[in-house]
């Protein structure tokens, strides 16, 4: 008895080790082939691949500078990939993320403005609040979904209009300031989320809440009730209805949860990095979050790392332009591409072989990562 | 049958039509078919007999150019071919009728017949002449169906004839039948069988495929015998009986009856009252049934695929919200409670479909193992965490205990074989001690052994006192199994019968004769 239960523990790490190993071989197998395409396009161009990529590595992780760079472009995309994630492990497309920033950013820049003499204490406040009108903007969908029928992927991207110009509207009108540049008015410092500092640059504490999210919607999917039904519904409808689950309650808290992650997102960019929501925000975070999580395979570490490489990805390219003469779009190309194959497995397979189809298995839209 | 007699006869000398040679075919790690050989002459009726996934399909699905096989080869008429797809196995002769039908409902019987081969005049749809022709081939192997009809308004055994029909206008000359049996009444089986005689007598020569062990006697010539994706054998149906092709098709010695002892049969447990239920379509499925099931007895609900026994089975389940009516549980209401709710009182509920209701597939064996019961201690704690441990240790115990292959908790449940998914699911409801089962279709899709379980665990709850409704297709199951049986048509009860009851009287009651007494 005892023997056996060792031995099937030990199997278990091994079979986990074993998952991880060979969710990470497939991705990477896209991004090397990738990196090839790239670099023909690069030599077609008439530049040298090996100068252009020593380049984008150097900008990517090079320095502290660049490694700065890099985790404050993946910061915000941790929260926007855990948003698709999150709704996706229920069966739900969440385009929505866009929108969800743009909401949680005009929560922080009004709140944070009003609460700003708290000081420190105000920013647990204000991201709260922007967690909670996420929650809100993307329960919206949820609900329109799970009480009248209408197909999440319209319902998020319309709504993601209308949050936009919502925001917009509130930022250049009954928030607008008095300063020169067309936004609210600026965040007190003591308000703000204040900068790690190690010579990264920019990077604020901001990236510790990312990490933090996704720890927590690793436990909320994989260690609790309401995880364990989100992830049935997503699987399977017809055996959680068996199950006695609530379809569309748990579709509406899916995409409500999501929408929070990509809120809270908004929050943290408004009150780590800006101090304020000037327009044009910044913008495609939302959508970029959607590639985020295919190339996690809507799992929380690899919403972090796939974050990690679309970040690092964007400030390589800057410094690959500037030292190079490949445009910065070569970094979009190659991202195109990795996602390309990551969801096109069959393409892989035509490349490397059969033995594609077991290292892809996780990748496909239709099916989720077992635990 | 003196007809029977020449034909078969006729088969033994004659040329062979169809040559397979040697079909290997992988996915992956696994043989779907294995170096397997047949042949088929002119006029034989040839039964594939084999297990749920022993390769039979696969098998045919070369032949119809489906797949293409990683070795061997495959003969028609003498002559070496190269199936490319449907369209080159057509061309060839080769026809199938698949198990579920490839008609389009809202056209008529011969637009259906002609699609995709369509005769033209002037670059429009000869639709007179269309209708001729199938007429042609109606008189010609005296198949009745009227060439205007609309396939929506056909019963299923008339739309498997059209079926057969499409397959005689592309000219088939080898006609494949995919388990035709599966969805007809034992009259509607007669029929076809009679059919498929005269297509032979004819010079067509035909494979059919089935499972089933019974229904090869009366109609084949010879039958070949499928297991793991090899042949296991090829026999002369007269010279051989169900006992020996069941050993053959499983590999060891079946037990074919079951043996079922008297039980002590007590109080109503579970009851239904004018129960009116709806369908997936919207239209009401079932109409007005009662019905009682007492402890210590199994209920049999037979009748024909669609008769308003899925519906029943989700109603009393809990699953499917009724429209009026009401179910009882010990003489309780429990007609609004959800599903959950009255499995926590002790009523467990075996779906037919355990692909997309019984199971997670997706899921490990032990997440579906709790997916009733996750919300509950030792598998969760009271501030919504969930312990997967638990899960683990709790789901080894009862696969073990009902010999569910691998008994490994972390194994996908999608990776079993219909079987032992099956008997995962069976795992899962029996193990809360439940006092009612509601059991739709326990041993559909199974292989021979995990029948022989699962029926064996259903008479051992019912010794233990259990009340029981089983429905299932299978008219040999509810015989078998149950203390009593009642016929479902249209969904409404069309009579109730003893065990002992004849295929004839069951046959009369699911095509709905014998309504007047009883609605």
């Amino acid at each position: 008895m005892s023997e056996e239960r060792r031995d099937s523990g030990d199997s278990f790490l091994r079979k986990s080790l074993r998952d991880a190993g060979g969710a990470l071989v497939f991705p990477l197998i896209a991004i090397f082939i990738a990196f090839v395409i790239g670099a023909l396009l690069v030599l077609a161009s008439g530049n040298n691949p090996v100068a252009a990529y020593v380049s984008l590595i150097q900008g990517a992780v090079g320095s502290p500078t660049a490694i700065g760079r890099t985790l404050l472009n993946a910061t915000p995309l941790v929260f926007t990939g855990l948003a698709v994630a999150v709704a996706f492990r229920a069966g739900l497309f969440n385009i929505g993320g866009e929108g969800q920033v743009f909401i949680g950013a005009i929560t922080a820049a009004w709140l944070a403005v009003s609460v700003g003499f708290l000081g420190i204490a105000a920013i647990p406040i204000v991201l709260l609040a922007c967690v909670v009108t996420g929650f809100i903007w993307g329960a919206i969908p949820g609900f329109l979904k799970a009480r009248f029928g209408a197909h999440e992927v319209i319902t998020t991207i319309m709504l993601n209009f209308i949050a936009i110009n919502l925001a917009t509207y509130f930022a250049l009108g009954p928030l607008r300031s008095e300063g020169i540049v067309p936004g609210t008015e600026t965040i007190e410092a003591a308000a703000r989320i204040p900068a790690i500092g190690l010579g990264l640059g920019r990077v604020n504490y901001g990236l510790a809440v990312a990490v933090l999210a996704a720890v927590v919607i690793y436990f909320l999917l994989w260690r609790t009730k309401l995880g364990f039904r989100i992830r049935a519904v997503g699987l399977s409808p017809g055996a959680a209805n068996y199950a006695g689950m609530r379809i569309g309650t748990n579709t509406v808290l899916a995409i409500a949860i999501g929408g929070a992650m990509a809120g809270l997102g908004g929050g943290v960019e408004v009150l780590g990095v800006y101090g304020k929501m000037s327009i044009p925000f910044v913008s495609n975070l939302g959508f970029n979050g959607i590639g985020v999580a295919l190339l996690g395979r809507n799992h929380p570490v690899g919403v972090v790392l796939g974050a990690l490489l679309f970040g690092g990805l964007a400030s390589g390219a800057q410094e690959m332009q500037f030292a190079t003469d490949v445009p910065l779009d070569l970094s979009d190309v190659l991202l195109a591409v990795i996602l390309l194959l990551v969801t096109a497995t069959k393409l892989v397979e035509l490349i490397i072989g059969k033995r594609a189809r077991a290292l892809a298995s996780g990748t496909r839209l239709d099916e989720g990562l077992g635990n | 049958m003196t007809e029977r007699q020449s034909a078969s006869g006729v088969a033994d000398a004659a040329p062979v039509v169809l040559e397979m040679k040697g079909v290997t075919k992988t996915f992956g790690p696994v043989v779907a078919n294995d170096d397997i050989s047949l042949t088929l002459k002119r006029g034989e009726i040839l039964g594939l007999l084999g297990e749920n996934g022993a390769g039979k399909s696969t098998l045919m699905k070369i032949l119809y150019g489906l797949y293409s096989p990683d070795k061997g080869s495959i003969s028609i008429e003498g002559e070496e071919v190269k199936i490319k797809d449907p369209k080159d196995a057509v061309s060839r002769g080769v026809g199938m009728v698949h198990q579920h039908f490839t008609l389009i409902p809202r056209l008529t019987v011969a637009e259906n017949i002609v699609l995709g081969a369509e005769p033209t005049k002037g670059g429009r749809v000869d639709m007179a002449r269309a209708t001729r022709d199938t007429e042609e081939l109606c008189e010609r192997y005296g198949l009745r169906v009227d060439p205007r009809s609309r396939v929506s308004d056909l019963s299923v055994g008339v739309q498997q004839r059209v079926e057969i029909l499409k397959a005689l206008y592309r000219s088939a000359r080898i006609l494949v039948l995919d388990e035709p049996t599966a969805v007809l009444t034992p009259q509607e089986t007669e029929d076809l069988f009679s059919v498929l005689k005269e297509l032979v007598g004819d010079g067509l020569s035909i494979i059919l495929i089935t499972h089933k062990l019974g229904e090869l006697r009366g109609v084949s010539d010879n039958i070949t015998i499928i297991r793991d994706g090899k042949v296991v054998d090829t026999v002369k149906t007269s010279d051989t009986d169900e006992g020996e092709l069941a050993k053959l098709m499983v590999g060891r010695e079946v037990l074919l009856r079951v043996s079922k002892e008297k039980s002590e049969v007590g109080e109503v447990r579970l009851s239904a009252a004018d129960l009116v239920v709806k369908g997936n379509s919207g239209s009401v499925a079932v109409h007005g049934v009662s019905l009682e099931v007492k402890a210590g007895e199994i209920l049999g609900i037979a009748g024909v695929d669609g008769n308003g026994q899925t519906e029943l089975a989700e109603a009393l389940a809990g699953t499917r919200v009724a429209e009026s009516g009401a179910v009882l549980l010990d003489g309780e209401d429990i007609t609004k409670v959800g599903a959950n709710g009255r499995q926590r009182l002790g009523l467990a509920y075996v779906p037919e479909d355990r692909g997309t209701k019984g199971l997670v597939q997706d899921f490990s064996l032990s997440e579906n193992n709790a997916i009733k019961t996750y919300e509950k201690a030792p598998f969760s704690s009271r501030f919504g965490w969930i312990f997967p441990k638990a899960m683990r240790r709790s789901a080894a115990e009862n696969l073990r205990a009902y010999d569910v292959r691998p008994p490994d908790p972390d194994a996908r449940a999608g990776s079993l074989s219909g079987g032992n998914q099956q008997k995962a699911v069976l795992a899962r409801e029996l193990s809360g001690d439940p006092g009612v089962i509601v059991a739709s279709q326990p041993t559909r899709g199974v292989d021979v052994g995990a029948i022989e379980f699962i029926h064996g665990q259903l008479l051992k709850q019912r010794e233990e006192g259990k009340a029981i409704l089983l429905i299932s297709l299978e008219l040999e199951e509810v015989r078998s199994l149950s203390d009593r049986i009642i016929v479902l048509y249209n969904g409404r009860i069309s009579g109730e019968v003893g065990p002992d009851a004849t295929d004839e009287e069951l046959g009369l009651l699911m095509a709905g004769r014998g309504m007047d007494e009883s609605a």
